[in-house]
């Protein structure tokens, strides 16, 4: 394929990503809503994936606050552990873990799901009698992910702060009264809005990504194995620019001096 | 009627279709034939307006589809009922919401009535015990057959499009699906469009025969045109039409 006809299915490309994204937000209020795929992707991408999020969570904060210790401790400043592992968590790897996560669960099983959807003519069987795959598939997985992952988020967020409690207080003999008193000290407004913004955008992308590939899939098994995986890659590479963008904007917004 | 008017299509870069022409009246009984990715598929989803053709024209009834909006193809796309390759069940849905489902999501008939429309679909097409079972636990013809009972649940239709409706299936359900493939036809004297690439298959139902290659159509007629044609590939193709046959 020459370059030119590279940047055209580029551009191409990003065009019907575009329309997609835009599709999801205006077909959001047209008639009619179903309300039973909502719930079931729903519980799909919230309930069911409570367990495996608490799970990663859990180890990430037990890592990250016997790190803070131990570094801290050569210094004396081992009190300073909760309110470290607090910002963090809270700002930057409750959001960015939980996400991880999910693209790896969810959004993997929204393009497999589509995607066999498309190879099977079911997108077309519903085309075929007037029903919009965007309303019927796309928008009920693009709520369900915008609604659940801000969820996720507060549970792993939850569970990586008690990791974190359970090393400092019985690994490194920390006082556990001091650990909360100086987490609850970070739950301060800017710190809690620049954590819980970007689960909504993240869910929003993820899905809209995964949906995107799913819809694009072609070409049978091996069709499906290329657009599952270019839809976690493509996934966690944007959630981790942006993410890395919202942070820089939310710095500035919020009047944090660097 | 169905009109297609020097039709190309591609997928990106590759040219599946390269100038069909073809008539045909939605009462007649027509085979299309051909080898696995000649674009036989292409051609019905063509018909449906799912996809877009680069170049020609496509009526139905007069109308050209081909600059129609989504919304405009809808009273297009209710003249046909269409089953699609493997059936393409809803599969997170059991056998009896697959039949209602577009009763409930279009005509929006109350529960009873629709439930009661569905097992008369089902005995219809011969699988009345499978309501409640999943589209997996369906064997190869029975998921053919909840298919077509799906595609009649919409009601009234002027041509039935089977895409492979044998492909897969052993041959005694292969005969069941054709005499059902009759039955449904001979019943209202509707007609169907089906795409096979098994000769034997389109004999024993069709009366005109258009072959595909290189989507290109290298053969359009009826059976003793077919059996006279002297084309090497469809002479090649029909083959095994001769150990089957006695009568020619
Ligand atoms: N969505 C698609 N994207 C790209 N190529 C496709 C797509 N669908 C089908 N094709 C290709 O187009 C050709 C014709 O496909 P199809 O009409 O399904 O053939 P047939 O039904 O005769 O087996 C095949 O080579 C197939 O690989
Ligand atoms: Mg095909």
């Amino acid at each position: 394929m020459s370059i030119t006809d590279k940047i055209k299915t580029t551009l191409y490309e990003l065009q019907s990503f575009y329309l997609l994204c835009l599709h999801s937000i205006f077909k959001l209020f047209k008639k009619p809503f179903y309300f039973d795929d909502l719930i079931e992707q729903m519980e799909y991408a919230g309930a069911s994936s409570v367990l495996i999020v608490s799970l990663v969570c859990l180890f990430v904060g037990m890592a990250l606050s016997l790190q803070l210790s131990a570094e801290l401790s050569s210094l004396g400043l081992k009190m300073y552990t909760g309110k470290i592992v607090g910002i963090a968590v809270i700002r930057e790897i409750g959001p960015l873990v939980t996400a991880l996560v999910f693209i790896g669960r969810v959004g993997a099983g929204q393009t497999a799901e589509i995607g066999s959807m498309i190879l099977g003519h079911q997108i077309d069987t519903l085309r075929v009698y007037g029903i919009d795959p965007i309303k019927k598939v796309v928008i009920p997985r693009v709520i369900a992910s915008v609604v659940m992952l801000p969820c996720l988020t507060i549970i792993g967020d939850l569970v990586c702060i008690f990791g974190g409690y359970y090393i400092a207080v019985l690994v490194s003999n920390q006082s556990g009264s001091f650990y909360w008193s100086s987490i609850i000290r970070e739950l301060t407004f800017q710190n809690v809005f620049s954590g819980s913004i970007k689960p909504f955008i993240f869910g929003y992308l993820i899905s809209c990504i995964s949906c995107y590939y799913g819809i694009r899939t072609k070409g049978g098994a091996k069709g499906l194995r290329i657009s599952t995986t270019k839809a976690v890659v493509t996934s966690i590479v944007v959630v981790i620019a942006m993410d890395f963008i919202l942070t820089r904007i939310l710095l500035y917004a919020l009047g944090f001096s660097l | 009627m169905i009109v297609f008017d020097d039709v190309w299509f591609s997928y990106g870069s590759r040219e599946v279709l390269k100038g069909i022409s073809f008539k045909a009246d939605f009462h007649e009984r027509i085979a299309v034939l051909g080898e696995s990715g000649g674009g036989k598929t292409t051609i019905l989803k063509l018909i449906l307006g799912l996809i877009v053709p680069d170049k020609g024209k496509i009526l139905i009834d007069g109308i050209d589809i081909t600059s129609l909006k989504e919304e405009e193809l809808i009273p297009i796309r209710r003249k046909f009922s269409i089953v699609f390759q493997e059936g393409a069940l809803f599969d997170s849905l059991p056998v009896k919401e697959n039949v209602a489902f577009f009763m409930r999501e279009l005509l929006k008939l109350p529960d009873e009535e629709i439930y009661s429309r569905v097992s008369k679909l089902l005995s219809r097409v011969g699988v009345q015990e499978a309501e409640e079972l999943m589209p997996e636990e369906l064997s190869g013809g029975m998921h053919r057959r909840v298919a077509i009972a799906r595609a009649l649940a919409i009601g009234k239709t002027k041509m039935f499009l089977y895409d492979e409706p044998t492909a897969g299936l052993d041959p005694i359900n292969s005969e069941r699906i054709i005499s059902l493939i009759k039955d449904l036809s001979d019943k209202e004297n509707i007609g169907f469009m089906i795409i096979t690439h098994v000769v034997y298959v389109a004999w024993q139902l069709c009366d005109r025969f258009i072959f595909m290659k290189d989507g290109k159509i290298i053969f359009d007629g009826n059976k003793e045109e077919l059996i006279s044609s002297k084309h090497p590939s469809v002479r090649e193709f029909i083959k095994e039409l001769f150990f089957k046959i006695k009568e020619y």
